[in-house]
């Protein structure tokens, strides 16, 4: 069993600490934290990696330019730094099905990833619609 | 080159606290949509009050910018329900879904993925949206609360920070 308290803090001080590190970041580098538009050029490095002509000619991508920018290694960041965090605190732990979700809609992973990517595309279209 | 780097570090920074604000869970996050538990909510809160005091702080002594969207109410508004329905769903937002996945939560890689099949979907069906059916209904354009409502953004600033701050103590007092 893992124990109750795993190396967490309080949210109220993670949450004001993320508030000074956007502070900070909009300070020196002048970016706000986003996240969705990363997902975007990665669909369009993918598709630039299939087939390049094709990539080219869609303009949503050359709004949205096929790169890595500073957007892209913020996501890539919070992968690590959560991996980092989860390691060094025991929390790490691989999980398909969330306990919520098993209480409810059972064990089946299938089910589970079916409903995580429906809702990935839900949310994406979301997210680009209201301009986040 | 040197703004990758910055990318990079405040992105490791950002998602150690998240890990750390135990908010990349789905558990937690459904939580705080069923109003049962309300961690995201109070890492939100003092992450907007400590945001908000310090980038007007820095701005009224002339050093940043702030980067406004355009405010469109038709568009904010059905966004944020299909947001609103995509992170019921699959239980973490694009941000969190990378530091879910960060701490061992690999259904997010399944979200992350639908997050990229959107943005595939989205680019075919851009080319053939003509600018009017990609224009929104009630454009306001980049504008601010403080602006609309023709007071100091301080004033907004003293109000959110009060209106959260008593907010906190109901929730504490309700043990959410």
């Amino acid at each position: 069993m893992k124990p109750a308290d795993d190396g967490g803090w309080s949210p109220y001080v993670a949450g004001g600490l993320a508030g000074l590190l956007l502070v900070l970041s909009v300070w020196f580098t002048g970016m706000y934290f986003s996240a969705s538009n990363a997902f975007v050029r990665t669909a369009g490095i993918m598709e630039t990696l299939v087939g390049p002509e094709r990539a080219a000619s869609i303009s949503y991508f050359t709004k949205y330019v096929p790169t890595i920018d500073w957007e892209w290694m913020f996501v890539a960041g919070i992968f690590f730094g959560a991996f980092v965090s989860a390691i060094t605190s025991g929390s790490f732990l691989l999980k398909a099905v969330p306990d919520m979700w098993e209480r409810r809609f059972g064990p089946s992973r299938p089910k589970r990833f079916t409903a995580a990517f429906l809702g990935g595309v839900i949310v994406m279209f979301g997210a680009r619609l209201a301009g986040g | 080159m040197s703004m990758l780097i910055y990318g990079l570090i405040t992105g490791i920074l950002f998602g150690f606290l998240l890990q750390k604000g135990r908010v990349l869970r789905y558990d937690k996050q459904l939580g705080a949509l069923r109003l049962t538990d309300l961690t995201i909510f109070k890492f939100m809160g003092t992450s907007v009050i400590v945001a908000m005091i310090g980038v007007y702080l820095l701005v009224d002594l002339g050093l940043v910018k702030l980067d406004l969207l355009p405010t469109v109410l038709g568009k904010n508004v059905l966004g944020g329900l299909l947001f609103g329905v995509g992170w019921a769903v699959l239980g973490y937002c694009p941000g969190t879904s990378a530091g879910a996945a960060g701490e061992g939560r690999w259904d997010a890689l399944f979200g992350a993925l639908g997050m990229v099949a959107a943005a595939v979907i989205m680019a075919e069906l851009y080319s053939t949206m003509t600018p009017a059916s990609t224009g929104g209904w009630g454009d306001f354009g980049k504008v601010t609360l403080p602006g609309v409502l023709g007071v100091n953004h301080w004033f907004v600033i003293a109000l959110f920070v009060t209106l959260y701050l008593v907010i906190f103590r109901w929730v504490e007092k309700k043990g959410m």
